[in-house]
């Protein structure tokens, strides 16, 4: 028995029970929100037969958590995105600051390629913030933004030397590891290579288009999500797997597309998506996972992104890592971090992600660990400015326990 | 780690119990599940039997097991084992700080959110209702702006269920919260946060404190705390002086949510995996014994193996039993679930008749080991039991049972793959 995986917008399988709104975050920081169901299913519904008006719609964060509660399969947070972009086409945007964050791979693309454009950029984020300039763009004063760093994943990847094996993965590697933190897709490349496995990637590939869904520019996305396609369908054609490091790029490419799109091939290459730490975890399952590691006596603390726990494949992290000698590492399991990608850096929003983050700041920081982990970049980022504890994601930890 | 011990699907109160009494026995436990379970939004408290098929009171609910019906899921499980399985339950709640009250053998008589009174077995501290029948004076507090709570409702209905010479009266607690259009209508989840914080205990205490006579107890909506502790109504008590009772109520209930949070804990402290909005969508039979089951999301198929396997899907609410025209199957193991054709005979012609409804009994047939039966009486296969809601045999509606069958058919089966009669 197949899912119908069209039929999945139907908000008449919603029953109205409310548990989405007994587990919905942002519901819990704010009553500005109408709350999963009410912005959802409910008033989906009602845009069938009247046009929308619905300002509170802003303030779903896309964290799907209602979706991951639901018992009924109804696509709540993707219900949501579809009436914003709606909204949006006849209502003023109310920050300068949406297009900017929503399209986070032209920022990083233009700074990466000037001459120290990276250091120029991190410093104008600094004396933007000094001067209040991200204030008047609509972009918080309190958050930790993303730096960007001096070179491009794509070019330091094109370094490397690889041993070639029969088992290939070509690696989505999205903007925030391309441009915020190349070095997560140099661990991979080197946990990999010690697992056998031989990384390719695709300099075609553009943004998944996951901020620009939540950010209510959705035409912006069906375009990139129609190069992607067909790109990840030849991968899978000639052979290879497709793994991501970012769970929401993973999110988006193997579910939101099905969802919100109807290109040919989409199921196809789904069939063949992986997170990088999931794919780990099926070598592990067969056998053939690398445990050759040194002890690490360090003290971690686990964070599972949302975009992770409603993929159904469980804490794969949770699996591997235990596995290295010495290692003390615990699952925070403190619901979201707030951040939800660029939700928490918007000045209306920044509050209410402080505060559904806290209960996570609170567990960090009471674990004592000397370190976070998590698969999410702005995750980790969250976890960092609300806890101060450092936070890496779970290939690095790898990488360190090879000795890599 | 696609292969455990004991498989658990569902994660409902049925679904977590059983893991984590087979978690306490050493077993390596995975639940599926899809959707966060119906106990989140139910009520938190352990109905067990509260009246018999012809609706009388029960007063010691395990004692009446004794006189249900063959096919009910409790004459399959025995009243000994029944009574281990709540004590458990007890166990396990004082454990996690939680503790919950009443014994196996002695219902409870709980207000309701309109002002009647129900029977229930195992309820945590918030909802000691004995007071409200030795206690002279009784206080309903409603809160204004809040939906799904009327004092003036509850007041009018107590009157007419208690004595005569009890004052019962009824304060409207006035939030000020912000309200308007934009703005998110109040539920008792709200009112819940805002007692937690220290500004809404002062000003609670503050409106209610010159209501209170000696020889007080209060009322109230499921608002005290979201968490499963006793910190709210704790302090409440001491700065009030006087009891406070919280009434069993419509979703989104705290307390559903507080019961589920404790059983998660619970579970995972023991190690049990939980692998959510995993969609199980079928099963792998061979030569009698169910090998593996299977999920499917939007990516591929995925394939779990276990030495055995538990049943706790729930009902056609919970999605455990899908009904078509005519039809009822279960559909991992596809399973056909005998119903007559015609679908006018599934249900009395009253919605609420004064005896149990035919489609609240319907659910998956099975053995006394409760292994499910297909509609010919064969095994489905020897290592899958099935628990809680899927079952058939009991209204738990009319005779208030649910989380009790949720709960003694889980500590039967979970035992019983432990090596446990």
């Amino acid at each position: 028995m197949a899912i119908n995986k069209q039929h999945a917008i139907d908000p008449d399988k919603c029953t109205a029970c409310t548990i989405c709104i007994t587990a919905c975050p942002v519901t819990a920081a704010t009553r500005k929100f109408r709350g999963p169901k009410m912005t959802g299913p409910a008033l989906t519904r009602l845009r069938k037969l009247v046009s929308d008006d619905d300002p509170m719609l802003d303030y779903c964060s896309n964290c799907k958590t209602c979706d991951l509660v639901c018992p009924s399969g109804v696509p709540i947070s993707t219900l949501n995105m579809m009436a914003k972009n709606e909204y949006y086409k006849t209502h003023p945007r109310k920050s300068k600051a949406d297009d900017m964050l929503a399209h986070s791979e032209k920022m990083g693309k233009l700074i990466t390629a000037l001459p120290l454009g990276s250091t120029f950029a991190n410093l104008g984020v600094s004396i933007g913030k000094a001067f209040n300039m991200m204030g008047a763009m609509g972009i918080t004063k309190d958050a930790k933004m993303p730096s960007y760093a001096s070179e491009s994943f794509i070019s330091k990847f094109k370094k490397i030397k690889q041993t070639s094996y029969p088992r290939k993965v070509v690696f989505f590697s999205g903007c925030y590891i391309n441009y915020n933190q190349p070095e997560v897709g140099v661990d991979l490349v080197k946990v990999y290579q010690k697992n056998k496995i031989e990384v390719a990637i695709d300099e075609n590939f553009v943004c998944c288009g996951s901020p620009m869904v939540s950010g209510g520019y959705i035409d912006d996305a069906r375009v990139n999500a129609a190069k992607n396609t067909a790109i990840l369908k030849a991968w899978v054609d000639k052979g290879y797997d497709i793994v991501t490091a970012c769970t929401s790029c993973g999110l988006m490419l193997k579910q939101e597309y099905q969802e919100l799109f109807d290109f040919a091939g989409m199921s196809e290459y789904a069939a063949h998506m992986y997170d990088s730490i999931e794919y780990l975890a099926k070598l592990n399952d067969e056998g053939s996972f690398n445990t050759d590691f040194t002890p690490i006596n360090k003290k971690y603390i686990y964070h599972a992104p949302c975009h992770l726990k409603v993929q159904a494949i469980g804490r794969p992290s949770m699996e591997l890592l235990p596995l290295i000698p010495g290692i003390k590492i615990e699952e925070a399991d403190a619901g979201c971090c707030g951040i939800s990608g660029s939700y928490g850096f918007k000045a209306d929003k920044h509050e209410i992600a402080m505060k559904v983050g806290s209960k996570l700041f609170a567990r960090i920081k009471d674990s004592g660990a000397d370190l976070g982990v998590s698969e999410c970049g702005t995750c980790r980022l969250q976890m960092e400015n609300g806890s101060g504890v450092e936070a890496i994601h779970p290939l690095t930890v790898l990488r360190r326990a090879y000795g890599l | 780690m696609k292969k455990s011990d004991v498989l658990i699907i569902g994660n409902g109160i049925s679904g977590l119990f059983a893991a984590c009494i087979a978690a306490d026995r050493g077993k390596k436990v995975q639940i599926l599940s899809y959707g966060a379970g119906t106990l989140t939004i139910g009520g938190g408290i352990i109905d067990v039997l509260g009246y018999t098929d012809e609706g009388r009171p029960v007063t010691d609910p395990v004692q009446a097991m004794g006189q249900v019906n063959p096919t009910h899921p409790y004459a399959k499980v025995g009243s000994d084992t029944a009574k281990k399985a709540l004590n458990t339950f007890l166990k396990i709640t004082n454990e996690e700080g939680f503790p919950y009250i009443g014994s196996p053998n002695k219902n409870k008589w709980i207000p309701t959110a309109i002002g009647n009174f129900k029977p229930s077995c195992l309820v945590p501290r918030t909802m000691d209702s004995d007071v409200v029948f030795k206690t002279s004076n009784i206080l309903v507090i409603g809160f204004d702006t809040m939906k799904d709570f009327y004092a003036n409702m509850v007041t009018k209905n107590l009157k007419k269920r208690l004595d005569s010479d009890k004052s019962i009266k009824e304060f409207t607690v006035t939030l000020n919260f912000e309200y308007g259009k934009d703005l998110r209508d109040i539920s008792a989840m709200d009112v819940a946060r805002w007692l937690e914080t220290e500004q809404g205990h002062v000003s609670f205490v503050e409106q209610v404190k010159p209501h209170i006579k000696k020889d007080t107890v209060i009322i109230l909506p499921p608002v005290l705390g979201l968490d499963p502790n006793y910190k709210v109504l704790d302090s409440l008590e001491k700065d009030l002086s006087c009891s406070l009772v919280e009434v069993s109520s419509l979703p989104p209930a705290v307390t559903g949510t507080r019961l589920t949070k404790m059983l998660n804990s619970y579970a995972k402290k023991r190690g049990v995996q939980v692998i959510e909005k995993a969609h199980v969508v079928g099963a792998k039979v061979v030569n009698g014994k169910c090998k593996s089951v299977i999920t499917e999301g939007f990516d591929r198929q995925r394939e779990f193996y276990a030495d055995q396997f538990i049943l706790a899907t729930g009902g056609i609410y919970g999605g455990g039993i899908i009904a078509k025209i005519g039809a009822l199957t279960e559909p991992i193991f596809n399973i056909a679930i005998d119903v007559p054709k015609v679908q006018t005979e599934w249900s009395h012609k009253q919605l609420f008749a004064d005896k149990k409804q035919i489609f609240a009994q319907y659910g998956v047939s099975v053995d006394e080991n409760l292994i499910p039966l297909t509609a010919e009486g064969k095994q489905v296969a020897s290592n899958v039991k099935v628990v809680g809601r899927s079952l058939a045999g009991y209204d738990f509606c009319y005779e208030k049972s649910g989380n009790g069958v949720a709960l003694i058919t889980a500590y039967k089966a979970a035992a019983a793959f432990c090596g446990e009669a």
